[in-house]
């Protein structure tokens, strides 16, 4: 039976309002998209995955709670496989097919960076959970870009500590060949040779090199007190474990990344004593004021996933809390989650939480992100610098430096 | 200090070597160009770390469990390779890169994306009348190295299987004429291929970590060393190991760690040059 054309425009009509009453239903109690991108797999995949589950726990937190003004959050992940040209594969798909309202999550920044971009291309903000470099926020404006990390909340503390609490007259540095690891190991370099500390090796190196042992022979040669190696987790296995074998007489060797893990404390055994390391947050190193939430979110992580959070884990965390308080903001105030009105809510957001106070600066950078130096001792990862964060006493020079692991 | 250096620079070499020495042997009898060797040589580390972890079974006992495991591993890839129609050399490389994609995610899902390190069997000796070290994981790759080489070179010399081996190395369709069974040297060539991967697989673990992605660099170096060696060169294997690892050493000593693949870049264009057959293939004379 046709339809004559008179009829046919009371049903246009009644399908334009169903559609248009659908739609306005739809929003109140639709789920808030957010878009996950992570190297859940490939060679970044350990670090990939704990910011992944940090992302995961906010998101079933906030859940639990009620979601977002009575609507659940969606959480959409992506794996990017550890390379750029797929972590933009995955932005877009996101951006475009998914429509989520916000990016989050992002370990290293030849990963991070490419995202940055498509996210100021879109107007939709991106919160990275480890991203370090200074260009991603310095050399172009971003607006749609925020960080939970940065590169002084590392180098500051990290020279503090050795100038002050070690004091070597003669430091070695090697830095694995990354954007963020040569730019560490530069601004290292020129703050302690300003504190009036000799460099006596500065070296790069290839990341996933299994063999460190002539760097070693020459780290003996040169004298070196101490080492610093901007190398990552797996880094630190090889040369750890060479520079033991090999009995190098070194007073304190320091992996601001990769060492404050219990992952490398076991993998490595007893040849981790007293090695140093940094972290942002840790089971029992907190920010002041959130011993609770701190103990919280460690006992109910283990629950839902039966394993240690690390500071990676927190990053992820951190970075979706981010994300979470100003969607929620935006709609306390009655507002859609356009792109626009979420970058405002991030632009003046300022939380406590377990990892750091968070506020952003005019770049999308943290203002009061700063790690804490720590020691591995018995076995245990301790905070040890600076003094006000510290739950133990530097062990230096450390013990065993040129005896057997 | 030289003791030292030379010493490092030689068990990186024999760690090379042990790593090429299986990719080498399928290759050479084969031609399957095998994308998935790093993936077996990683699954025979984290076949020894399990066992090492879980069971507390001394590091030596690993090996010989994991020369049986990845020589039955080598058997199934055996299986499907020969299904592999022509252009072969092609048809296997894809073939071999989709089993390595398996395995890596197989491994992901077993072992979780953690870095793993086989623990070391025991502490560094120091050398009678010098100021060096030699770690366990030295010591066995040194021993392990030469007593391979020297049981390859051995079998392929001075036995009559051996002398068919290579001979479909040398020219398969003259040795099959000849009455060599080419099928079956195939499936030899893979069993002992692949047992001579398991027995990198443990030192894999301990020299270097156990990454479920990080096959691809032990297929690097194995196609590296089988260029240096030539094809059916068992003892240019050991030796080209050697090359290497001495070359990158000093590289790194003298000039930066950011030399070392410089140099082995360098090397082998050199060596693909001037003699392409492999360092101690005779060279070949030109027809008059």
């Amino acid at each position: 039976m046709a339809l004559r054309g008179r009829s046919v425009i009371p049903v246009f009509g009644l399908v334009f309002l169903f559609v248009l009453a659908a739609s306005v239903r739809g929003d109140e109690g639709a789920p808030v998209r957010i878009g996950e991108i992570n190297p859940l797999t490939g060679k970044l995949a350990t670090h990939g995955g704990e910011i992944h589950e940090g992302i995961l726990y906010a998101v079933e937190e906030c859940n639990e709670g009620g979601g977002l003004r009575g609507r659940p959050v969606e959480l959409v992940s992506r794996d990017d496989q550890s390379r750029p040209e797929v972590a933009i594969h995955q932005a877009e798909d996101l951006l475009y097919r998914e429509k989520v309202v916000a990016l989050v999550g992002g370990y290293v920044d030849s990963l991070v960076g490419p995202v940055s971009v498509l996210a100021r291309k879109h107007e939709v903000p991106y919160v990275a959970s480890a991203s370090l470099q200074r260009a991603l926020t310095r050399q172009a404006p971003n607006p749609f870009f925020f960080r939970v990390a940065h590169l002084d909340g590392i180098v500051v503390p990290l020279c503090r500590f050795v100038s002050r609490a070690l004091s070597p007259r003669r430091v070695a540095v090697l830095f694995a060949a990354t954007p963020g690891a040569a730019e560490m190991a530069g601004e290292v370099r020129e703050a302690l040779e300003k504190d009036g500390v000799e460099i006596v090796l500065f070296e790069k190196f290839r990341p996933g090199s299994p063999d460190f042992t002539p760097f070693l022979m020459k780290l003996k040669e040169s004298g070196a007190e101490v080492l610093i190696s901007g190398g990552f987790f797996p880094d630190h296995l090889i040369l750890v474990r060479q520079l033991r074998d090999l009995r190098i007489p070194l007073k304190a060797y320091i992996g601001p990344w990769g060492v404050a893990y219990p992952g490398f404390v076991k993998e490595t055994g007893p040849a981790a004593e007293h090695l140093f390391g940094m972290c942002a947050w840790g089971p029992g190193i907190h920010m002041p004021g959130t011993d609770e939430a701190s103990r919280r979110f460690v006992r109910r992580f283990r629950e839902r996933f039966g394993k240690e959070p690390t500071t990676t884990t927190m990053h992820g965390y951190t970075s979706a809390r981010a994300v979470l308080e100003a969607a929620k903001g935006v709609l306390e105030e009655g507002r859609d989650l356009a792109g626009e009105a979420l970058r405002d809510k991030l632009a003046a957001l300022d939380i406590l939480l377990p990892m750091e106070r968070l506020a952003f600066d005019s770049r999308g950078d943290p203002l009061h992100y700063e790690q804490v130096v720590v020691q591995i001792q018995d076995g245990e990862i301790q905070a040890v610098f600076p003094p006000e964060r510290a739950a133990g006493e530097v062990v230096y020079p450390m013990e065993g430096a040129a005896t057997a692991p | 200090m030289w003791v030292q250096i030379f010493l490092n620079a030689f068990s990186l070499g024999s760690f090379y070597a042990l790593v090429a020495m299986g990719f080498a042997l399928i290759f050479g009898v084969t031609h399957a160009f095998n994308l998935a060797h790093g993936e077996l040589v990683l699954l025979g580390g984290y076949l020894a770390y399990w066992l090492t972890r879980s069971f507390q079974v001394p590091f030596y006992w690993t090996l010989p469990f994991c020369m049986l495991a990845l020589a039955l591993g080598a058997l199934l890839l055996h299986l499907l390779v020969r299904k592999v129609r022509e252009p072969f050399e092609l048809n296997s490389l894809v073939l071999t890169f989709g089993v390595a994609l398996i395995l890596q995610n197989g491994m992901l899902s077993l072992f979780s994306a953690d870095y793993r390190l086989v623990p070391a069997a025991g502490g560094p000796v120091k050398l009678p009348g010098f100021a060096a070290y030699l770690s366990p994981a030295q010591a066995w790759l040194l021993a392990l190295s030469l007593g391979a080489t020297a049981a390859l070179y051995l079998l392929l010399k001075r036995t009559f299987f051996g002398k068919a081996l290579r001979a479909t190395i040398q020219n398969r369709e003259a040795a099959e004429l000849a009455g060599v069974p080419i099928r079956r040297m195939r499936l030899a060539a893979f069993v002992i291929g692949g047992s001579l991967v398991g027995l990198a697989g443990p030192l894999f673990g301990q020299m270097a970590y156990l990454h479920p992605a990080g096959g691809m660099e032990a297929t690097l170096v194995a196609i590296v060393v089988t260029i240096f060696a030539g094809i059916g060169q068992i003892r240019g294997i050991l030796l080209g190991g050697w090359i290497l690892g001495l070359a990158e050493t000093l590289a790194v000593y003298w000039g930066g760690a950011s030399w070392r693949e410089l140099v082995s870049g360098v090397l082998l264009i050199l060596f693909l040059l001037w003699r392409p057959e492999g360092v101690l293939a005779p060279k070949r004379r030109a027809v008059p």
